[in-house]
């Protein structure tokens, strides 16, 4: 089973550590876990990892979207807290057509509703968490753990 | 050589931003508004060399006198901005073929 993990734009604080958190929780369902990010996300999860413990697979985010193709990943995961991130997961999944979860947060709760909104009136599949969250990860940590309990 | 819209977009001042750093949603209307002619696409459909992002259904849009093209085009860290730029008749029929008809 391979699942992708979508890694949106890195100002959140939360995003990072629960990059790695939500790596090792899929690695240890007994997934194959690439995360596709842009170069900063990338770097700042390569560089909470020096001694390259969990040995993160992270690839870049725009040569996987031009790459990808239906039936790559068996579950997506995508972090979404921007406009774009909401765009980047509903792109990523219709190509995909595999089962998939958005962890949807921001420090503002209109967002919050304003992303969700996003992804269901895109026609997505996607079983959607959210929760408004911003420096700290806990949040969206409770929100992820109750929600990949569906793909168990 | 086919051609990249990323690399046309880094080597050429031949395209105006009609908005940036903006929402999907927004980016849509504009170009419903700004085109003279519209067809709608899946998110990942390929145009002009890469896969459009964006919440379906996406609009591209056509000036066909000024001959332009105007399309969204998404990054992580800067939103979405609508992007005009020249097409020639065989890149427009190709994306016809990708018309969702909505």
């Amino acid at each position: 089973m391979k699942a992708l993990v979508l890694l949106g734009c890195p100002e959140t604080p939360s995003q990072t550590p629960m990059a790695v958190y939500v790596f090792s929780k899929l690695t240890k369902m007994g997934y194959d876990v690439v995360i596709a990010a842009n170069p900063a996300a990338a770097k700042l999860v390569k560089i909470s990892d020096p001694e390259e413990l969990y040995n993160l697979c992270i690839v870049d985010l725009e040569r996987t979207l031009g790459e990808i193709k239906q039936g790559d990943y068996d579950l997506l995961v995508g972090f979404v807290h921007k406009d774009a991130a909401a765009s980047f997961f509903v792109t990523f999944e219709q190509i995909l057509q595999c089962r998939s979860l958005a962890l949807v947060f921001s420090r503002d709760a209109d967002e919050v509703e304003e992303f969700v909104n996003l992804i269901d009136e895109s026609g997505s599949n996607a079983l959607i968490a959210a929760v408004r969250a911003f420096h700290n990860p806990s949040p969206i940590k409770v929100k992820f753990d109750r929600a990949i309990k569906e793909f168990e | 050589m086919s051609f990249c819209l990323d690399t046309y977009l880094q080597q050429s001042d031949n395209y105006e931003i009609h908005a940036s750093k903006a929402g999907f949603k927004d980016c849509a209307m504009i170009i419903r508004f700004k085109a003279d002619d519209l067809v709608y696409i899946k998110p990942g459909d390929e145009v002009l060399g890469v896969r459009v992002i964006g919440i379906p259904p996406i609009p591209i849009g056509f000036d066909h006198k000024k001959g332009t093209v105007f399309l969204p085009y998404t990054k992580p860290c800067h939103g979405t901005s609508v992007v005009e730029l020249p097409i020639d008749e065989e890149e427009v029929e190709k994306i016809r073929k990708l018309d969702t008809g909505k």
